[in-house]
């Protein structure tokens, strides 16, 4: 007999051997780091903040919180008028405001980051809805550079634009701050969260750092346990208002992951101006795949109007929390050929200083939406020039893990699911009451009129308050 | 996607199929095929090559657990490329090594019958892993099924690299004895 043949027979023993064999190896059993990126834009309804927000650790007792986040106070937003600045209600908000209004313009230097990952992600064959959030993925690549080390970090610093890993901290930092608002009228939380197994080793330095400058909490527990997989679904649930529940319930840590990473961007908002619903009416988006009668809602507004050599755009205040652009494709052209347009992304990119623009009376006509798209963006990230985290050769994540550890560990997974919906209300499914308002100087200006008509393939982008791009996605099909 | 509904996507020829595999076993499956070749390129290929093998033969069958014959099926097809493109050039390498110690087991004895099926041969060396405690079974599978390396093994159990060989030696004896006894070797 020949030894191979022993070889081959030794491949075929019975699968209950070799099931039994892997249990004693969960410990260091190498060698996944699995990233989840979920990503809820536009909540439906307001469920209340369960026991990851609450600083608490999680119910189950085989689960245990290692670091936990806490986020800056913040004063809610007053009931009632504004009568005088002397109202301490409202000077407690005013003042919580001003020191996360501090941090506005830390996504400056982002824009490259944005186009390449939107270029990438986006572009699929023209027939399908995408959207992702930018500041989602990179609040989870910023972390995964915090804990790897060597040129597997400097190509993740590199995607991010970041110069240094301390350059990088202060703007994720500042993002986060940013774009943070919890103060009952408006949610924006961008959420991370760590997850280790149990007996794995690691830097408890590296996990307080996460906690300070990502508001990151860490947790362990037996990777691939039902209860582990539990508290994961849970705490993405929770931070995304059970939006994303379809997506999530297939996300699961299995005995060979050793850490797992996630970052919730939870986002809504109402409209400056809210759409009236008795002027909704029903309207044909002539799809990427075929014509479909939908519901478009309708409001003349004095707004900017922008154009370009293949598109034009225009936008919609959201109350205290940014914007959302719809950039419309000239005929012949496609959503995803503005993707790879230069103009199209310096105009994303010019906070509304684009040249081709003016001040009009903007009949706009949108269709409401509900968009959801998840992916695993593996592949993606290796198109944009991240190898060595996917590298057993290369990859390097000694800064977190021990050396020898650490050097044997990849990144297996990065699903990102993202859902994006629009209604009369805003960026919310929720009824709201609006309070209209009036400018105070009394002068009407008058301006050119325009029709704006979102009824075939578009682009959007809904910008946070301080103009980072929260979401980007392509509509092709309602 | 639970494994049922992957292997439904089979039995439906959807090509869907193959993705939800690599999605959830991709990573699997070139860990497998990485460990025995050691090579990047080679792994991915065949991890490639597994799919289309799964494409094939589901149907008929409904493989249960979907991951060990996924496992199987890629280390079968690792070896195959290792055999045929690497073992001169890598002779230094876990899967040489481990082959050369497995001819320990049969280094007093030839087969009775070359043509022995190799199914028969698996199924004798499960009956033998099952006479064996668990640790040590588990050890030889580490070592001649996944190809860890003994160093790797010895930091798995918190064992010195040491205890580790012994084992592996004392288990490879018995297993030459063990198949002499069923008849496999005189």
């Amino acid at each position: 007999m020949k030894s191979e043949r022993l070889q081959n027979a030794i491949g075929m023993i019975d699968a209950d051997l070799l099931k039994r064999s892997e249990k004693p190896m969960k410990k260091k059993r190498k060698i996944k780091i699995k990233i989840t990126a979920a990503v809820a834009a536009i909540l439906v309804c307001a469920i209340g903040l369960g026991i990851f927000f609450g600083n608490q650790s999680p119910v189950d007792l085989s689960v245990h919180a290692i670091s936990v986040a806490q986020y800056p106070e913040m004063s809610k937003y007053p009931a009632g008028t504004r009568w005088n600045s002397h109202d301490l209600n409202w000077k407690a908000w005013d003042e919580d405001q001003a020191k996360q209004h501090a941090y506005f313009g830390s996504s400056k230097g982002l824009e490259s980051f944005v186009r390449a990952t939107a270029s990438e992600i986006l572009s699929g064959d023209g027939t399908e809805n995408r959207v992702y959030s930018p500041m989602s993925l990179y609040m989870a690549l910023a972390m995964l550079a915090e804990i790897s080390d060597g040129n597997t970090r400097a190509q993740i610093l590199n995607l991010l634009g970041a110069e240094s890993i301390e350059a990088l901290r202060t703007q994720a930092h500042g993002i986060w701050n940013a774009n943070y608002n919890d103060d009952g009228a408006v949610t924006s939380i961008l959420a991370s969260s760590l997850w280790l197994d149990n007996d794995i080793a690691y830097q408890k330095e590296i996990l307080d750092i996460l906690a300070e400058f990502y508001y990151a909490s860490s947790f362990s527990g037996e990777m691939g346990s039902e209860e582990l997989n539990l508290a994961l679904r849970e705490w993405l649930n929770e931070q995304t208002g059970g939006q994303l529940k379809d997506q999530i319930d297939d996300i699961a840590f299995d005995p060979r992951t050793v850490l797992g990473l996630a970052t919730t961007v939870y986002f809504r908002a109402k409209w400056y101006d809210e759409f009236s619903e008795t002027k909704t009416k029903k309207g044909v988006f002539h799809g990427a795949n075929k014509d479909v009668t939908v519901d478009f809602m309708n409001t003349t507004s004095n707004v900017y109007y922008w154009w370009g050599e293949n598109f034009s755009a225009t936008v919609k205040a959201l109350e205290r929390s940014g914007c959302m652009y719809w950039i419309l494709p000239d005929e012949n052209v496609t959503a995803e050929m503005l993707l790879q347009d230069e103009d199209v992304w310096r105009f994303i990119g010019s906070t509304g200083t684009y040249e081709n623009g003016k001040k009009m009376k903007v009949n706009l006509s949108v269709p409401k939406f509900d968009v959801s798209f998840d992916t695993d963006l593996v592949e993606n990230l290796k198109n944009l020039g991240l190898t060595d985290c996917f590298s057993y050769e290369n990859s390097d994540f000694s800064h977190l893990l021990e050396a020898s550890t650490g050097k044997g560990v990849v990144v297996d997974e990065l699903q990102h699911g993202t859902r994006v919906s629009i209604d009369e209300d805003g960026v919310t499914g929720m009824s709201y009451s609006v309070i209209m308002l009036e400018s105070m100087d009394g002068i009407k200006p008058t301006y050119e009129e325009i029709d704006f008509v979102v009824d075939r393939p578009y682009i959007f982008v809904i910008k946070g308050e301080d103009g980072s791009v929260m979401f980007v996605g392509v509509v092709n099909q309602l | 996607m639970d494994d049922e509904k992957i292997i439904a996507l089979y039995w439906a020829r959807q090509e869907k199929a193959i993705s939800e595999t690599k999605k959830k076993y991709g990573r699997y499956c070139y860990s497998v095929a990485y460990r025995i070749l050691r090579n990047e390129q080679d792994a991915e290929e065949c991890e490639n090559d597994t799919y289309l093998d799964v494409w094939n033969m589901i149907p008929p069958i409904k493989p249960k657990p979907f991951s060990t014959f996924l496992g199987t099926i890629t280390r079968r097809i690792s070896l195959d490329r290792f055999r045929k493109y690497y073992a001169e050039k890598r002779g230094s390498g876990e899967t040489a090594l481990s082959l050369h110690e497995l001819e320990e087991c049969i280094s007093n004895g030839k087969s009775l019958d070359e043509e022995m099926e190799e199914k028969m041969l698996a199924g004798a060396i499960s009956d033998f892993l099952r006479t064996l405690p668990e640790t040590e079974a588990s050890v030889f599978i580490h070592r001649y099924w996944h190809f860890r390396s003994v160093a790797e093994i010895a930091k798995l159990y918190g064992f010195g690299e040491s205890k580790v060989k012994m084992m592996l030696k004392r288990t490879r004896e018995k297993l030459r004895l063990y198949l002499e006894s069923e008849g496999f070797l005189i």
